[in-house]
């Protein structure tokens, strides 16, 4: 097959390392693979086109000989949604490189999908622009796979996500026809969000004309704490309905507010092992009993801390929407902790929460799930995920992607995942296998629970990481007769059934 | 059995409508999903309307299925901004319940304030309205579709989700096409006094060019008036953000002062003032609506980084087919009155022809 690809023009390899690379993303499940050492899901080969050309005709050879195309971009999904679980060909967008051609009078960017996020936003920076879309896997993640798992960014409250943000889009379908769509208005159901957010089973981008705005040259931040989670939820709320558009708008859970510095008390040290993972055996030990460590956590003073950040204009730093802000928290009891609270809290916030290969290679797993729901229903669905999973698994929760209607909950799940990485260095295959096995279970019996609480209480399963392979069992309750308007679509845009099947029930 | 008693056994009454056709009127979501069902299995010609829509007949021996009994308002939730609404439900009804609970619609075109929820939803502006940030996004947090079986399709309520595609679009826009929407969690805005600002420009080019100015910095307006004036043309906008109105409105101002001079004694109320004459209602680009400016008066609504809605008129109350006509040429899409309406670029323009074709074939509804 190689071979045959090669002869369409397109670089490809079957190397046992681009195989390995190739078969797993950033999923609690692929680290764990990680630490073992496996590779459960080796493409059979992985090629690189470089034109939209070129993946059409990748995907017309791939129908013609029945295989799958599994569409990848920086690897930095969560979901599984890039793992080849039926083998085939790999398509790795990342050399769709057109080159990058910014209108900045009308306020456009023209990219290539395999452009990674952070040199896009820094080409954007450079002419004084933004797209104002930040995910933690900015770094690494291709704008490609952002379209397709309709990601969402840190600023999201202020500039919608990454659906909110494209003007139009090319694809390659199933049926490796290129598809081109309009920036202006057209007319009858609207093709656009019918692709987006596919994961790579109807369509895979190729480009895209994204809506960019005149960079901020200032930003107000304060951290605001309130006596309790209702309180913030209240007063994030209350701002958000005011027409305030906050650039950032987080509410950290009584734990994540001890973390970040915020709260009255000093983080005890159990707890401290836990988001450092430094000291593997107490860890490990903690973890063994994560009801006592959530009874802990509940033991905290229950202050929550919310990060409100305002993007200024020239002439003024965005303390005139912040002070407004300040004033409707103040009437939810939010009291103002100045700007220090609110800076130290976005810097530790990448360390405390996703410092996962520490985490891993001490024993541990690092589950995070992210749904979402209307204001109504926040509160009850956090404390219903965290009753579900608070035998299984210590639990910390963040508020974000706030709207006028409702907002996105972000959980992190510190579990058991069995030996330290040099533990299993040291062992033999089967022992590794043997702890893989277990470590999946315990992991697979968290998630479980956790989806289940949330499908429950009418929360949606995904709010911007995408289904993937991870949590496609929980759709069919999630969409309910609607599974039969997804597989319409797959017929329609992937009459062959070979991009990138086992995701999305498809 | 024929159509009309397995219509009749819905438990939706029948009326004889066109030309020998039958109007459908059922009495409850789950009778319209029976009645859906039964007008797909017998093959006929389907059509939908809601309480308020524009007339329309029942097809040649087929079926118009008419909402106006699906009215009913479950639930408005003011605190989260949500409404829950049966589609045959008009949307002055609607509007006019949630202004008692201190919640507005915002302000919306003409044609969608004197139509129904389904037809706002299903109808050429896809339930898009403007909000706060200079993006348009629908009304409709979720819908709950009818698909051709009858069967009721309904995804969560959540702000935003990344559950596979968004399969709402499947009905929103379509007209009733591949599924029709049988109800909706409609998002509602804090109902909030106006404030108003009122500029000078040189003509009205420049006054489209400074308004697209104003949106492409973030702080599009609810509405907005185009006008000629005595030596240039007038522009008016309107904010309603709670808190942002007035923070929007002066930071738009600093952008204006460059190019436009304010004018402190425009009456607020004059960017509401109606449209004189026959105004045909357009979905427009910034470009478009320059080309179009020199012809005469421009309300736009649901204004965004892009473009906006528009409603536009030709003075000397000349008669629509002249303003849709000159209103195509400058680039924009004709949505009302109905008998106007472009059915703008499909599918096929994507390069999307196949796959829609595949499509109505899988979700078995009439090519």
């Amino acid at each position: 097959m190689r071979r045959e690809i090669s002869a369409l023009g397109v670089t490809a390899s079957c190397d046992a390392a681009d195989l390995w690379a190739a078969s797993r993303d950033c999923s609690a499940a692929a680290l764990l693979w990680t630490k073992a050492r496996a590779v459960p899901h080796p493409p059979d080969v992985v090629a690189w086109p470089e034109d939209v050309e070129q993946v059409a005709a990748i995907v017309r050879f791939a129908a013609q000989r029945q295989v799958p195309v599994v569409p990848a971009g920086g690897g930095t999904g969560t979901s599984g949604g890039a793992v080849a679980v039926r083998g085939g060909i790999v398509l790795d967008t990342k050399r769709l490189t057109r080159p990058l051609h910014v209108d900045l009078a009308n306020r456009v960017a023209e990219v290539g999908a395999g452009v990674i996020g952070k040199r896009l936003e820094e080409t954007l920076a450079q002419q004084g622009a933004t797209l104002g879309h930040c995910p933690v896997s900015l770094p690494s993640a291709t704008v490609g796979g952002w379209l397709a798992t309709r990601s969402a960014g840190m600023l999201s409250a202020r500039y919608g996500c990454i659906a909110d943000m494209v003007l139009s889009f090319e694809a390659v379908d199933g049926a490796g026809e290129i598809l081109r769509t309009l920036d202006g208005p057209s007319g009858g159901p609207d093709l656009s969000p019918l692709l987006l957010g596919s994961e790579g089973t109807l369509a895979i981008f190729t480009s895209a004309r994204l809506r960019i705005w005149p960079r901020p040259p200032q930003r107000w931040v304060r951290g605001i704490r309130f006596p309790s989670l209702a309180d913030g939820l209240r007063g994030m709320r209350d701002v958000l309905r005011a027409g305030l558009r906050p650039a950032i708008a987080h509410l950290h859970d009584p734990l994540d507010t001890l973390l970040a510095g915020a709260g009255p008390l000093r983080v005890p040290q159990p707890l401290k092992w836990l988001v450092d993972g430094a000291q593997a055996e107490a860890l490990r030990l903690s973890l063994r009993a994560p009801l006592l460590l959530n009874r802990l956590a509940d033991a905290l003073p229950s202050a929550a801390l919310l990060v409100l950040g305002f993007e200024g204009t020239s002439e003024d730093d965005g303390a005139r929407e912040g002070d407004v802000a300040l004033g409707i928290c103040d009437a939810a009891r939010g009291e103002d902790q100045g700007v220090v609270a609110g800076e130290r809290s976005l810097a530790s916030a990448d360390r405390v929460r996703w410092m996962k290969a520490p985490l891993f290679a001490a024993g541990a797993f690092v589950e995070t799930l992210d749904f979402a729901t209307t204001w109504d229903r926040a509160e009850a669905l956090c404390v219903a995920v965290r009753r579900a999973v608070e035998d299984l698994a210590f639990v910390r929760a963040r508020f974000a992607h706030a709207t006028p209607q409702g907002c996105a909950i972000e959980i992190a799940l510190l579990g058991l995942g069995g030996a330290a990485a040099a533990a299993i260095a040291r062992g033999s295959p089967e022992d590794a296998e043997a702890d893989l096995e277990e470590a999946q279970k315990r992991r697979d019996t968290v998630v479980t629970a956790a989806l289940s609480a949330v499908t429950d209480e009418g929360g949606t399963i995904s709010h911007h990481s995408g289904v993937g392979a991870e949590r496609q069992l929980f759709l069919r309750r999630e969409l309910g007769e609607g599974v039969r308007q997804l597989r319409a679509l797959k017929k329609a845009f992937d009459p062959h059934g070979i991009l990138n099947p086992g995701k999305l029930l498809l | 059995m024929t159509l009309r008693d397995d219509l009749s056994a819905t438990g939706a009454t029948l009326v004889e409508d066109g030309e020998g056709g039958l109007r459908v009127t059922p009495p409850s979501i789950a009778s319209l999903g029976r009645a859906v069902a039964v007008v797909r299995a017998h093959k006929v010609l389907l059509r939908v309307r809601g309480s308020g829509d524009a007339p329309v007949n029942a097809p040649a021996s087929g079926v118009l299925l008419d909402l106006g009994s699906l009215d009913r308002i479950a639930s408005i939730d003011a605190a989260s901004g949500i409404a829950r609404v049966e589609a045959g439900c008009g949307i002055a009804a609607l509007e006019s319940a949630v202004r008692r609970a201190g919640c507005t619609l915002g302000p919306l075109l003409p044609s969608v304030r004197a139509g129904s929820v389904g037809a706002w939803l299903a109808g050429p502006t896809r339930g898009l309205r403007g909000v706060p940030g200079a993006r348009r996004e629908t009304a409709a947090l979720t819908v709950a579709a009818v698909l051709a079986d009858g069967r009721i399709a309904e995804g969560r309520a959540a702000p935003a989700k990344a559950v596979g595609p968004d399969l709402d679009h499947l009905a929103l826009g379509g007209a009733g096409r591949l599924a029709i929407i049988a109800a909706a969690s409609i998002r509602l805005f804090p109902a909030t006094p106006a404030l108003a600002s009122a500029w000078s420009c040189p003509d009205l080019a420049s006054a489209v060019s400074a308004l697209a100015l104003v949106c492409q910095n973030r702080l599009a307006p609810a509405r907005a008036r185009i006008l000629a004036g005595a030596d240039g043309a007038q522009l008016a906008m309107v904010w309603e953000g709670l808190e942002s109105a007035g923070i929007d409105r002066d930071r738009a101002a600093h952008l204006l002062r460059a190019s436009c001079s304010f004018l402190p004694d425009v009456p607020g109320n004059w960017v509401r003032d109606s449209a004189d004459g026959h105004p045909v209602e357009v979905d427009a680009r910034w470009p478009s609506l320059r080309a179009w400016s020199p012809h005469g008066d421009v309300h736009l609504f649901g204004l965004h980084a892009g473009g906006a809605f528009a409603m536009l008129a030709l003075p000397e109350a000349r008669p629509a087919d002249e303003s849709a006509a000159l209103a195509r040429a400058a680039g924009t899409r004709v949505i009302a009155p109905r008998r106007l309406r472009d059915a703008g670029p499909g599918w096929e323009s994507a390069g999307a022809a196949a796959p829609w074709q595949r499509l109505l074939e899988a979700l078995g509804v009439e090519a």
